[in-house]
């Protein structure tokens, strides 16, 4: 492991806490490339350069153009599409937020220390900050209303997998980059919002029947009214 | 070779559904007919292959497999059978009675056909990577079938369901990473995710590894396959799903990811076994007391469904925690079988009637009687009376599992019995309400529909009472 690693995976949590604490969603977006810029960092400097497989080139590659370009830039297209920039009424405010990740990742180390390191190479950091990571994504799932800020908390936990995929699986080649299949569901999740128009919490439904589907309220059908049409069948 | 058939077949049916059925949508429901046919063709033609030695490291059969194709294709089969009749139906009493448009039919069917392959996808694979690629693909292809009513409810409850499952994959991933990491291959060995690498080199895990793991996958497939604490996407998507999707839903893809939980448990080393069957006995238990408290009060017979789903998955859970494998694989087709049969009778009901809620639909019996008898035959069989095959299979459990572990699980499959008979009698019995039913005419589609459930009916009777024989005769 070298010390370029360790600043990668101090960089990584850095932009954790920075996450929680920021409410633009344009700055969000941005952080998130930034984490994707540093996923394709990560496998070249795990070993010394002069190890380097051609494997690892090959998964930098990916994770820069995927996880740093490809999906923040779409993000940044459906943010524009549904018009949204700011996260406002967070579930959790913004400074208690990050106390909480801040939590979270004190709990990771504390797993991580749990787990005896892995017998072959591997960084012992990885499994703590790819788990911080993971859970502050899935905090951002739960702590913020918006579906484009829950999609961007999603690509958060996914880089977090993929961390831990890039720092202890270098042996297992690619298998690392099953996580590129989980980018789907960011794809998904962006192509909802922009052509289904599901901008925050389904609010083209009125405010008193937001919570439609749950177990004490009667069901009723005939409310339930039509959708708009989606983009891609308005023939 | 041979395993591709149904995994292949599908996926490749599908565009040529969407392309004939875009003409007529009798084709479409052909096709999709024929599909059927064929992947059931193709399963048992699996049969002959399930002994053989498994060359490919990525696609094999083998017996839990097998099991898990053939609830699958069978239940498939008769989905489609029912589909061909009900989707001219619920176009007309459906779409056109309450103003909505639905999901054009070859784009349905063609999804459906790719649901199909990725199940039969997830049950073939004999590698933890292909294994959890499969899981994902099931998730994606079911999303938007959920979708075909175009409600905003069902909206919403296709939003969750994705949202809440991509979660539990990527849990699920994390875990089959960790897995890698606790189980090293002895030196030399082409490293991988097969379980026949892992299997092997199972003497040399590192337990702390291993059981973190089993912890992440156990979150990660139990979230899709409706376990407790996780559950809470499975009531939303399978009411809201038109009721041929809930049968798929509910009866074959929960089965699926219970199969990514048992195959880990399959790699699982001796020593750590127990540690995971604790956990499998204290959620089966934890989901048995959600379902029972939400079966009680529930207003909405579809949910009502849902959540003895979330039931007998616990049940399953508890089956395999026990060791019971057998049986909880008995319990695991009977459930599905008995599940389908309910939920075309609830869909049968809510085209009738065009409500979900309970307090709505009165005097079934009066109405439709066939429907009625149907769906109070449906209720004693999930529940597990007698000659229902879940008696035996849940009497075996109840007897394996001890004084305080049986008594627990007695006391709540009774009260989800009085949740349910109490819902199912309201419904059928009474006076009708005159505004509750869509028309006349409905309510005539509903009880021609109601054959295919008739038929499941008896035939899960003769498979109850010939497994009551059988039990009583090992006494």
């Amino acid at each position: 492991m070298t010390a370029w690693c360790e600043a990668v995976l101090a960089a990584f949590l850095l932009t954790d806490i920075m996450l929680a604490a920021s409410s633009r969603l344009l700055h969000c977006i941005r952080i998130v490339a930034a984490q994707g810029l540093l996923l394709g960092i990560l496998p070249l400097v795990i070993r010394s350069w002069s190890e380097v497989h051609p494997d690892q080139i090959w998964i930098s590659l990916v994770n820069i153009g995927i996880k740093g370009v490809a999906l923040p830039l779409l993000l940044i297209l459906a943010m524009k599409q549904a018009n949204v920039r700011r996260e406002l009424e967070p579930f959790v405010g913004y400074s208690l937020s990050v106390v909480a990740v801040l939590g979270l990742t004190g709990i990771s180390f504390w797993v991580g220390a749990q787990l005896p390191p892995p017998v072959e190479a591997g960084v012992r950091l990885a499994m703590p900050v790819a788990f911080s990571t993971m859970l502050t994504g899935l905090f951002m799932v739960m702590a913020r209303r918006k579906a484009i800020t829950q999609a961007i908390g999603f690509l958060i936990f996914e880089n977090g997998i993929t961390l831990f995929g890039t720092g202890l699986m270098i042996e297992y080649g690619l298998v690392v980059e099953l996580g590129i299949l989980l980018d789907v569901f960011v794809l998904v999740f962006v192509m909802g919002i922009a052509l289904f128009q599901i901008n925050q919490e389904f609010e083209h439904i009125d405010a008193d029947k937001l919570n439609r589907l749950g177990d004490w309220s009667a069901p009723d059908e005939e409310d339930a009214e039509a959708l708009p049409t989606p983009a891609e069948e308005g023939r | 070779m041979m395993v591709l058939i149904p995994i292949l077949l599908p996926a490749l049916m599908a565009p040529v559904i969407w392309f004939a059925g875009r003409r007529s949508s009798l084709a479409a429901r052909v096709l999709l007919l024929v599909t059927a046919l064929l992947h059931a063709g193709g399963t048992i033609a699996l049969y002959r292959w399930c002994d053989a030695p498994m060359e490919g490291e990525y696609l094999g059969v083998d017996p839990l497999g097998l099991w898990v194709v053939s609830i699958t294709s069978l239940l498939f089969l008769c989905v489609s059978l029912h589909a061909f009749f009900w989707l001219p139906m619920a176009r007309k009493y459906e779409g056109g009675a309450h103003g909505r448009s639905l999901m054009s039919e070859h784009l349905f069917c063609s999804i459906l056909v790719c649901f199909l392959s990725t199940m039969t996808l997830v049950a073939l694979s004999r590698n933890f990577g292909l294994l959890w690629v499969a899981v994902e693909a099931t998730t994606l292809a079911s999303a938007p079938l959920i979708c075909f009513h175009r409600s905003a409810g069902s909206l919403e409850a296709m939003w969750k369901y994705l949202l809440i499952c991509s979660v539990g994959i990527g849990l699920a991933l994390f875990g089959t990473l960790m897995l890698g990491v606790a189980i090293q291959p002895p030196v030399g060995a082409e490293p991988g995710l097969g379980f026949t690498v892992l299997g092997a080199a199972c003497n040399t895990v590192n337990p702390a590894w291993f059981k973190a793991a089993f912890i992440f996958c156990f979150a990660g497939y139990g979230l899709k396959m409706g376990l407790a604490p996780f559950h809470t996407w499975l009531p939303d998507a399978h009411s809201e799903a038109p009721s041929m999707v809930s049968v798929l839903l509910s009866g074959a893809l929960l089965n699926c990811s219970f199969l990514g939980i048992v195959r880990v448990l399959g790699v699982a080393p001796a020593s750590l076994r127990s540690f995971c069957n604790g956990y499998l006995v204290a959620f089966g238990v934890l989901s048995l007391v959600i379902a029972a408290f939400f079966i009680i009060r529930q207003s909405d017979y579809k949910r009502m469904l849902a959540y003895s789903s979330v039931e007998h998955m616990g049940l399953l859970a508890i089956f395999f925690g026990l060791d019971e494998e057998v049986t909880g694989l008995i319990h695991m087709g009977v459930h599905s079988l008995t599940k389908m049969m309910l939920f075309l009778i609830a869909g049968n009901i809510l085209m009738a009637c065009g409500t979900r809620s309970v307090e709505k639909v009165r005097g079934l019996f009066e109405r439709m009687p066939r429907t009625a008898w149907l769906w109070a035959a449906g209720m004693f069989l999930i529940c597990g009376t007698p000659p229902s095959p879940l008696f035996v299979t849940e009497l075996l459990l109840v007897q394996r599992a001890g004084w305080w572990l049986g008594g627990t699980i007695l006391l709540l499959l009774f009260a989800v019995f009085c949740g349910m008979s109490m819902i199912v009698f309201r419904m059928v019995g009474g006076k009708a309400a005159p505004e509750c039913a869509v028309s006349r005419d409905a309510e005539r589609a509903a009880e021609k529909l109601a054959w295919l459930p008739g038929v499941l009916a008896v035939l899960l009777l003769g498979w109850g009472s010939l497994l009551i024989w059988n039990f009583m005769g090992r006494l």
